[in-house]
Formats: structure tokens, C-alpha cells, sequence
């Protein structure tokens, strides 16, 4: 592990507009050349949050730390991170050499260095047929481009990035996608990256913060975040399709653990709990969740019907009627399935995730430290 | 047919719109050719259109006899004087009102357009007692002071609405790539205003150029008399109305004026446009 005083230190920091609570008490620490993904719904702060780290916005509580010092009253120009905005904000007057200088001049690097810096930075991204260009001239793919240069250029500690691919189309933004992972394994610096977009997260990320409402749900890597969410939020959030989250009531202990949910029962028996429930409280409420590709398909179980099949090409999608819940059921498209088939189906207990109600915490298996 | 019909629509809408045109400027046509003709042609009954006989008589008069020159010159002063202060103030104001936030944003920016709607006339008595009060009475300066408080109003609610259309984020993204607020403002948002404040600068120009009630009110005294008012009283008495030299007076004013729309009209037209969506 590399010096723990190194990256950046979010402690307790809120930010609030007039009444709005944008950011509520969050801790983070991001690893020195880590790609950390900011992950969640729209408004649930993470623009916020990243514009604090820039000093863009003040922290109404809390501080920032970038390597050990502390940033809170430092302008951005003083923070030594670049920002690739949603927008590109390139400077519309300028070329798209002007564009990626700007930043030197700014820290006046003499001019010689300048032009060589541009012209390094234009070869990695391939930019060095439009530099005398204006960015009303260029492509969205280019104009990205172009605001990926302008943070480069500088060579920062700390790149910000605010949903940088949401306005390409489809191609572009997996094409895009795979550049910046490549550009962050070669320069290896700290990237932030904000998205609502769990594929960008999940693909590209060493680890995913996950935000919802200003508060943090969960911060671990993308495989320990999908296979086992922390609390319902987090549980219905990540993954496409979303996990089937059933309420209902979990009773006896040990050999007898039931989950109930009107008339379904499911023996929950080889299912390790944490906490009181495991010690056999009796009927308590629970939601549990199972992921749809987490569902056996045979000739025992409960009756289920058919109600939607959603060929995906290598997958179909199956919404199936099952004891008064729409579920959701990820199968091959071997199985032949139409509406009103009627099927058998049992969720998978082991691959089982519970939660507690109302809080909705996590309450089986091993929880990650 | 429908082709045709397209086109005789197309004559009518020409035909019709150069006619509003030359009811307009007719008086400005018979401005341009009245400084033309020689004294003798002025008073001839029934009035020729045109000039028998083509003169610049009047013109020469008007520069080497009368006191024309200082006017000129008093006008360019206020004008440039009164633009270049509006502008400064209007677009630092609209800046701020548009990505500033503090307490009481909003309704300064209605209280400013609230005083855009009271009647100068209102004004005149309570400025000039000020000015006489500061000793700026009878000058040029007390002159753009007044043009100021009216021209001002307008020129900031008309910025405001050319700054807001400016991301918001080229201006942070200026200051993480490393410049102050200040840099930010003038390495990147004056650039995108610069339309902006050009129609800004036109409209206050165009207004200080013809302002005529504050420059009858606030001044009096030759040295410092604008065009406006400064014409009326040289050429116009209760006895004699000096008709070809007023003429002349008039097409030179009105030349500065036509060589700058000419220069500008685009940016005038799009500041039109801007007030009128989003103001």
C-alpha cells in the first residue's frame, strides 16, 4: 500500500445550499493513482462533491486534503488539479492549441515549452491535424478530446473528470471508455470520475463510490460492490437489470430459518446472518434480494408466470409474475420462453442477499471490513 | 400555380415594404437635399424635388462661421465619455448579478430596471441642483453623469442577458486551468461577451448622441453645448429659422452616426434579439 498521506482526504464534509443538504458528513480517502468512480442518481450530490475538490465550491463543513495538505481555502488555480467538464467548457475563441496552452500560460511556462508540451500532448490524442482548429469545427468526440489535452497538458496530481462520455453516442463512449483506462494505467494519476452511468463505473474503475442523497453508501471495488451491496440502495442501484428486492418476514433459527412474503416461503436455513438476527429473533421484517441472473430454472419450486420476454441478443430478459411480485430473470436465449408460459423457479439461497428493514442494511455474510 | 403565387406574394410583400421605407425616410431624403440647394431654391412654390443646381455653400458656412466644430466635438466627448462608462460599470454589474450570488441579487437587478422606468424629467431639477451643489454644473462631465443614470439601467439589463447566456463552466474551467476570477473574466468571458457589449456600447452611444433635454437643462454655456442643443440655438430663434444651414447641421450629425450603424448593424441586430428573448 502506498503512503496513506498521500491522495486525497475527504473528512466530514457537507455542503449545503440555503435549505438544500447537497453533501451530509462524508468521509473519503482516495489511494495516490487510484481511479475512484463517484456513482449515483442524478442530484445526489456528486458534481458537488467534486467541485469542492476542485474549489469550485466551499465545503460548508469539513475539510479536503490533496497529498497532506490541506486545500480548503486554496483558490483552484492553486490546487494543482485539472477538470474535464460535462460540457468540455473549451474556450469557444480560442484553437484547439490556444485551448490546450492555456493552462501553461497560466503557470507561465516559457514559450518553447509550451509549443512542445501541445505538440506531445496533441500527438498522444491524436490532435495534431486539427490544432489550428476552432472547437466549433470538431467532432463531440474531438471536442473531448481536446478537453482531456488541456488537462493533460499541465501534468496535475489530481485529474477531475464530471461525466465526461454522457454526450457522446453509444460507440464513441466505449471507444472513449477504453482510452481512459489505457491513459490512466500509462500516466497513472489520481482520476476522480463522476457518472450516473454504472457501466462507465463498473468498467473502468478501481473502486466505486457510491452516493445517494449526500451520503456515501458504500466505497469498494466494483466486484465487492455488485456482489455484495451494503444496503438496499446500493442492492437496487447497481446492476442491469436491477436485483429483485422482495419484502417480507424472516422467522425461526437455524434449521428452520424461513423468509415469507404472503403465501411464498423460502427456507433460508445455510443463510449466515449478522447482528441479533442471527441469534434466531423471532419474525423480524426483511427484504431480500436476488440478482436475475441469481434464479434457478427447473421442475421444482414456485409457479411463476411469464408476463415479458426481452430478447437481448446474447441474453433474454424474462419478466416473470411470481407470488404477486414482478420479477426479473436473466436466461439464455436457448430457453424458448413466451408470455403466459408458466415456469418453476427458485432463487439461488447462497448468492441470497438480505436486508434489514426499515434501515435497510445489509445482514448476511461476510460483511467487507 | 403555387409557384407563381409564392412570387407574386414575393412582389406584393416588396412592394409594400419599399413604401414604408421611403415614407420614412422621406424626411431625411428632403433633409439631405434641403442642404443641397441654394438659398434661392429653398422657398420656390411649387417645391422642386430636386436641386436645379447642386451646393455645398451651406456646409462651409457652417463649419468656418458658426461654432459647429465645438459641438461636434462635445458630442463625440459625451458620447465616447458616457460608453465607455457604461460599458465599464454594465458589464462587471451584469457579471456579477449573473454568476455572483449574495444576498439581495435579485431584487437589486429589478430595483435597477425600476429606475430605467422613471421619467427623466423627474430627474432633471433634482441633478442639476446636484450638479451646481459638486461645482459640475456647465460641464461636459455633469453631462455624462446624467446620461449615465439612465443609459445605465438598460445597458445592464441588456448585458445581463448576453452573460447569462455564457456557460457558466468556461469560467471555472479558466480558473482550475490556473487563473484568478479576474483572469477568468477577461481571458474568457469578455471574449464571449464582446457582441454583447457592442450592441451595449452602440445603444449608449446612439442615446448620449441624441440626448437633448438634460444637455438643455444642465448646460449653459457655448463651450460646452452637445449637437442638439447646441444647433437649436445657433440656427433657430423666436425671428429666423436658418433652414439650409440647419439642414446642413443636421446630415452632418446624422453622418457619424450612419457610419457606425454601417460598421455594427449586425451586432446592433443580434442585441435586439437578445433582449428581446431573454431580457
Amino acid at each position: 500500500m502506498t503512503d496513506t498521506s498521500l491522495g486525497i482526504h475527504i473528512e466530514c464534509v457537507s455542503k449545503s445550499f440555503d435549505d438544500v443538504l447537497a453533501v451530509d458528513t462524508l468521509d473519503l480517502e482516495i489511494r495516490k493513482g487510484e481511479f475512484v468512480s463517484i456513482l449515483g442518481p442524478s442530484g445526489c450530490g456528486k458534481t458537488t462533491l467534486l467541485r469542492m475538490l476542485a474549489g469550485l465550491e466551499q465545503p460548508s463543513k469539513g475539510t479536503i486534503s490533496i497529498d497532506g495538505a490541506v486545500v480548503n481555502d486554496l483558490p483552484p488555480s492553486k490546487r494543482n488539479i485539472a477538470m474535464v467538464f460535462q460540457t468540455y467548457a473549451l474556450y469557444p475563441h480560442m484553437t484547439v492549441a490556444a485551448n490546450i496552452e492555456y493552462p501553461l500560460k497560466k503557470r507561465r511556462t516559457p514559450k518553447a515549452d509550451r509549443t512542445r508540451l501541445v505538440h506531445e500532448v496533441a500527438a498522444v490524442l491524436q490532435l495534431e491535424q486539427l490544432l489550428q482548429r476552432k472547437p466549433r469545427e470538431l467532432s463531440g468526440g474531438q471536442q473531448q478530446r481536446v478537453a482531456l489535452g488541456r488537462a493533460l497538458v499541465r501534468d496535475p496530481a489530481v485529474f477531475l473528470l464530471d461525466e465526461p462520455l454522457s454526450n457522446l453516442d453509444a460507440k464513441l463512449r466505449a471507444h472513449m471508455r477504453a482510452e481512459l483506462i489505457l491513459l490512466h494505467r500509462r500516466i497513472g494519476r489520481t482520476m476522480v470520475y463522476v457518472t450516473h452511468d454504472q457501466l462507465e463505473a463498473m468498467t473502468m474503475s478501481d473502486r466505486i463510490a457510491v452516493l445517494c442523497d449526500g451520503t456515501l453508501q458504500q466505497f469498494e471495488a466494483p466486484n465487492d460492490i455488485y456482489s455484495r451491496p451494503r444496503n438496499k440502495f446500493v442492492a437496487g442501484f447497481i446492476g442491469t437489470p436491477s436485483m429483485n428486492l422482495i419484502e417480507g418476514r424472516l422467522s425461526g433459527t437455524g434449521d428452520d430459518r424461513v423468509f415469507r412474503s404472503g403465501d411464498w416461503t423460502l427456507p433460508i436455513r445455510d443463510l449466515a446472518l449478522t447482528g441479533e438476527t442471527a441469534n434466531g429473533i423471532q419474525d423480524v421484517p426483511v427484504t431480500v434480494g436476488f440478482r436475475p441472473e441469481d434464479i434457478l430454472l427447473g421442475d421444482t419450486g414456485d409457479e411463476a408466470r411469464v408476463t415479458v420476454v426481452e430478447p437481448a441478443g446474447h441474453e433474454v430478459i424474462v419478466v416473470c409474475r411470481f407470488h404477486g411480485h414482478d420479477i426479473l430473470l436473466r436466461v439464455s436465449p436457448d430457453i424458448r420462453l413466451r408470455p403466459d408460459d408458466r415456469v418453476r423457479l427458485t432463487p439461488k439461497v447462497d448468492k441470497l442477499h438480505v436486508f434489514s428493514e426499515p434501515d435497510g442494511r445489509r445482514i448476511n455474510d461476510d460483511l467487507p471490513k | 400555380m403555387a409557384m407563381r403565387k409564392k412570387g407574386s406574394h414575393k412582389i406584393l410583400y416588396s412592394i409594400f415594404g419599399w413604401t414604408v421605407v421611403l415614407l420614412i425616410s422621406f424626411p431625411l431624403l428632403w433633409m439631405i437635399l434641403t442642404s443641397l440647394k441654394p438659398q434661392s431654391e429653398l422657398f420656390l412654390i411649387p417645391p422642386g424635388l430636386l436641386p436645379n443646381e447642386i451646393t455645398f455653400e451651406h456646409y462651409v458656412r457652417l463649419i468656418q462661421e458658426t461654432p459647429f466644430l465645438t459641438y461636434l466635438k462635445n458630442s463625440i466627448i459625451l458620447a465616447v465619455g458616457t460608453t465607455v462608462v457604461v460599458v465599464v460599470i454594465a458589464t462587471l454589474g451584469a457579471h456579477s448579478l449573473v454568476r455572483f450570488s449574495y444576498p439581495g441579487r435579485k431584487s437589486l437587478a429589478v430595483l435597477v430596471l425600476y429606475t430605467y422606468l422613471l421619467p427623466s424629467v423627474v430627474l432633471i431639477i433634482p441633478l442639476y441642483l446636484l450638479m451646481v451643489k459638486v461645482g459640475l454644473s456647465n460641464t461636459l462631465v455633469s453631462l455624462i453623469i446624467a446620461y449615465t443614470t439612465f443609459a445605465l439601467p438598460f445597458a445592464l439589463w441588456l448585458l445581463r442577458s448576453f452573460m447569462a447566456a455564457i456557460p457558466a463552466d468556461l469560467e471555472a474551467a479558466a480558473m482550475v486551468d490556473g487563473a484568478t476570477r479576474m483572469q477568468a473574466f477577461f481571458d474568457v468571458i469578455l471574449p464571449q461577451a464582446i457582441p454583447g457589449i457592442i450592441s451595449t456600447a452602440l445603444f449608449t452611444a446612439i442615446l448620449a448622441w441624441n440626448e437633448y433635454l438634460f444637455a438643455m437643462v444642465l448646460i449653459n454655456n457655448d463651450e460646452v453645448r452637445p449637437l442638439t442643443t447646441g444647433i437649436m440655438s445657433m440656427l433657430v430663434s423666436s425671428f429666423n429659422i436658418e433652414w439650409s444651414l440647419l439642414m446642413a447641421a443636421s446630415v452632418m450629425m446624422s453622418v457619424p452616426l450612419i457610419i457606425v450603424f454601417a460598421f455594427l448593424q449586425k451586432y446592433l441586430t443580434r442585441g435586439f434579439g437578445a433582449g428581446a428573448i431573454k431580457g
